[in-house]
């Protein structure tokens, strides 16, 4: 559970769970709100921000948590080499990190940068971490060894892992935002879907995140059990090869040379029918899509005023003005009169992917063009990305509450690199590449007035929404289940009063239910799971060891299915 | 030297060789599939584009270099993997332990039973025991073990009816409870039994079949008849006589089998969310994590070899045709 080693964003659950950072992104709109620091401040020249740490806080062994920490953390990142690879995003303009007293850290940047309140940098502790070099700390597990807890400062302390299996926490009694409710909690890995309803069910788990459709059904109506389809962050899309290139601007790969035309991707938007994929592919739990920031970041989500809907007409007409006109048998001819045809392709590892391919294919047919479905693994698929060698493929991403991310994946320098006569893929796997919104990129980039950059987000969703480098083809949501018989006081984020519908309940931005949540009644005090012989109830044995009161267990899915492309926190199985 | 000697010596050249190519051609093998481990890896993070350079550059020496590298010791404790950034070979051997537990206990299990319902089986040919048993051992044998694994799960782990749900639906141990204690080894004992019998009842299937087969073949010999003219009892005619010459081929199974401990049992792994190798190998693939697939498949191989010379060594044993 080492914060500089953590590929999946399970794995970054436990690292909040563990550590603070200096603020938090609040429950219920993402607005930045106090953590570990009280307040804070930027100069009026925007060269340093001041952040006011709170006094008395300490860490798990009794050690107290100071600004010196925390400087020390950022201090680590900032001249760290391997440290980089996490957090050096966060700290790209910072050059230095002080603390002049024990209340105090003072974070120099070299220019204006509003990503300041959302750090996402974990604040560690110094008297542990010191201890270990730059190069020890790339195969540091910092896993506990014969029963001593790692040392952290989070609502709850790392206990025990056991890798493949599962991951035990306790109440962190010194926590500065008080003691949590429950006393244990204990993450389980399943690699299984239908095992994870299976193991709520009989109470073996207390919640289940991650369920697919068909699973999180069968369980709907069940006594005891809540089931909730969160609003969530994550869109999928169908990229168009926009002109495949390296960032310098040299052409790579084979796209199809029609997609280069503005009026034919708007076509392929009109072309596809989103109501009908979130009915089918999604089984209703999701919302058709628009743009690249989901509608649950309420603030920053741009609502096309005139959007793509399902209209062949139009997109026939489009088609047509961009000289690829109806053939006698029904196909559309590219420009040499053959017939128009593309390559798609869908992701092995995705169910939902493989039946997008296949309903557009349908769609897009209806238009008269000829598509080859192609079903390659993600390797793959992030390869003929980087080379240009495709025509479209379908694939999606998960987007922080902080929009650069996601932002600099349309940008040009994300495109392919070439290095020793390899080419390597970008970020941006559709080669968008558009000056303005470059502009606006870097302007966004150094605005730390709230609204004002929010306004310029807005104009840069209104650029690629026009521009339609992706048809995006809507936002799913997560499927969570609890025992509600067991826990309450879970807490959303965002909340439904923000966002219209409620985000998820765990795996937040933050610890907002798990220092929230209680045992439900005093029934809760039967662990309900273990009926087996020779003890080995599975939460019942957790029960007696901390006394009457219930462990929290949370199911986490089949982690094998989502890899790539998570915000901040980057993906699945925790290693 | 004795034919036997030399006989064993060839065995067990012939499997070094085999190993020796294992070794050369799996460092080829995965560097022909596609992918950018640290493209893949880093995706989704903000990680600086220069720090992305940096780790690929480490990851891409010089073909050459890696092979030397590789080649000088396959077993080296520093070959770390690109993903978990842990040396591959203590990422294998947390979860190699759990494979071999429920893969062994499987083929221990299945071999002694199966062999048994084969044996009684074919002696008893054509009554009620030999047309039940291969009705529902030819019914296993078709099964597959993900089905029969989620069949058992769904009756005996949730519960269907009267039956009530007693078995763990997942996992090797309950979390708090110390592995190196009399609960602990009870509480392993527990989770082990649906996934074990899963596999159980897909071997065994197996091995009675061919058990089965092979002595209803023997049962005509004269030599069966000469036994029985001896004046010995039916017991010690399938004993000393029969069984001895009709087994060569389930030990053949067995010891194949056995090859395949380490790698065999990845979809009931899956489906009983075994800490074992499957899913550590299922992981290896995304990326690809090259080092760690090496490692992995070095491992298989080297099952597959030893388990073959076992198998070689024990004929000879067993059957004075083969020494000659």
């Amino acid at each position: 559970m080492n914060p500089f080693t953590g590929i999946v964003s399970t794995a970054y659950e436990m690292y909040q769970i563990m550590y603070p950072t200096l603020t938090d992104y609040a429950a219920d709109d993402f607005s930045a709100v106090p953590a570990l620091a009280e307040s804070w401040e930027e100069s009026p020249d925007k060269t340093t921000w001041t952040f006011k740490i709170r006094s008395g806080v300490k860490w798990s062994d009794g050690t107290p948590l100071t600004a010196k920490d925390a400087a020390y953390s950022f201090t680590r990142v900032i001249e760290g080499d391997y440290e980089q690879t996490n957090y050096g995003g966060y700290v790209a303009n910072i050059t230095k990190a002080e603390a002049p007293d024990d209340t105090t850290l003072v974070l120099t940047v070299s220019k204006p940068t509003p990503i300041m309140l959302h750090l996402a940098v974990y604040i560690l502790p110094e008297h542990i971490w010191s201890k270990i070099d730059g190069k020890e700390v790339r195969s540091y597990t910092n896993e506990p060894e014969g029963g001593e807890p790692i040392v952290g400062a989070g609502p709850y302390v790392l206990v025990e892992r056991k890798k493949g299996q599962f991951i035990r926490f306790k109440a962190n009694p010194d926590y500065y935002g008080g003691k949590p409710a429950v006393d244990e909690l204990t993450f389980r890995i399943y690699t299984n879907a239908d095992a994870v309803a299976q193991a709520l069910q009989k109470g073996e788990i207390d919640f289940a995140d991650e369920m697919q459709a068909n699973v999180f059904n069968a369980i709907q109506g069940k006594e005891g059990i809540t089931t909730l389809n969160a609003a969530y962050y994550g869109f999928n899309e169908i990229g168009f090869n926009y002109g495949a290139a390296l960032a310098d601007g040299t052409e790579i790969g084979d796209g199809h040379p029609a997609l280069k035309d503005r009026r034919v991707r708007q076509a392929l938007n009109h072309g596809i029918d989103r109501e009908a994929l979130v009915r089918t592919v999604l089984a209703g739990y999701g919302t058709p899509g628009s743009t690249i920031i989901p509608p649950l970041y309420t603030d920053l989500h741009l609502e096309p005023a005139s959007p793509f809907g399902y209209d062949p007409v139009r997109a026939g007409e489009l088609l047509d003005e961009a000289g690829y006109p109806l053939g006698e048998d029904g196909k559309r001819l590219d420009k040499d009169g053959t017939p128009l045809t593309f390559r798609l392709l869908g992701r092995q590892e995705s169910q939902s992917s493989k039946q997008t391919v296949q309903f557009v294919k349908g769609w897009y047919e209806d238009l008269g063009l000829t598509i080859d479905v192609k079903i390659v693994s993600e390797d793959t698929l992030i390869e003929l990305n980087g080379e240009g060698r495709f025509d479209m493929f379908e694939w999606g991403w998960v987007v922080e509450p902080d929009p650069d991310y996601q932002l600099s994946t349309f940008t040009c320098a994300q495109r392919s690199s070439k290095e020793d006569g390899t080419i390597y893929a970008g970020l941006s796997d559709s080669h968008f590449c558009n000056e303005e919104y470059d502009a606006l990129y870097a302007q966004q980039a150094t605005e730390t007035d709230v609204a004002k950059r929010r306004e310029i987000v807005k104009q840069m969703q209104q650029i690629v929404y026009d521009e339609a480098p992706y048809a995006i083809t809507f936002y799913y949501d997560l499927l969570q289940a609890y025992r509600s018989d067991r826990f309450t006081g879970f807490v959303n984020q965002p909340s439904a009063d923000v966002a219209g519908r409620g985000g998820p309940l765990l795996f937040q931005f933050g610890t907002w239910s798990y220092e929230a949540i209680q045992p439900a009644g005093a029934e809760a005090t039967d662990g309900g799971g273990g009926t087996g012989g020779g003890g080995t109830g599975d939460s019942g044995t957790n029960v007696a060891l901390i006394g009457g009161l219930a462990a929290l267990v949370a199911g986490i899915g089949v982690l094998v299915a989502l890899l790539v492309r998570r915000g901040r926190s980057s993906d699945e199985d925790v290693e | 030297m004795s034919p036997g000697g030399r006989y064993a010596l060839r065995s067990i050249g012939s499997g070094l060789g085999t190993l020796l190519f294992v070794v050369v051609f799996n460092f080829f093998l995965f560097r022909m599939l596609p992918g950018d481990p640290i493209g893949l890896y880093t995706r989704g993070r903000n990680v600086p584009p220069e720090q992305i350079a940096k780790l690929r550059a480490e990851l891409d020496k010089p073909i050459l270099e890696q092979f030397l590298t590789y080649i000088s010791n396959p077993f080296s404790t520093t070959i770390n993997s690109a993903r978990f950034n842990q040396p591959v070979w203590s990422l294998i051997w947390d979860r190699v332990g759990a494979t071999l537990l429920l893969v062994g206990t499987a083929i221990v299990l299945a071999s002694l039973i199966g062999t048994w319902i084969g044996i009684r089986a074919a002696w008893k040919r054509g009554q009620r025991f030999d047309r039940m048993s291969t009705a529902v051992t030819l019914t296993l044998y078709a099964m597959p073990e993900f089905w029969l694994g989620m069949i058992l799960l769904i009756t005996f782990a949730v519960g269907v009816g009267f039956i009530p749900g007693m078995f763990p639906i997942g996992g090797i141990i309950s979390p708090g409870v110390e592995a190196a204690s009399v609960e602990g080894v009870l509480n392993i004992a527990w989770h082990m039994v649906l996934p074990v019998t899963t596999l159980m009842l897909v071997y065994l299937a197996e091995y009675a079949l061919v058990m089965r087969a092979s002595l209803i073949d023997e049962m005509g010999q004269d030599y069966l008849t000469v036994a029985r003219a001896k004046g010995l009892m039916d017991k010690q005619v399938r004993r000393r006589h029969a069984v001895p010459n009709a087994i060569l081929p389930t030990i053949t199974l067995i010891f194949l089998n056995l090859g395949f401990v380490v790698s065999g049992a990845i979809t009931v792994e899956t489906v009983f969310s075994w800490p074992g190798l499957g899913l550590l190998s299922y992981d290896a693939l995304r990326g690809p994590d090259i080092a760690l697939l090496q490692a992995i498949f070095l491992l298989f191989s080297i099952g597959v070899i030893v388990a073959n010379i076992i198998a070689d060594l024990l004929y000879a044993v067993l059957d004075p045709r083969v020494r000659a």
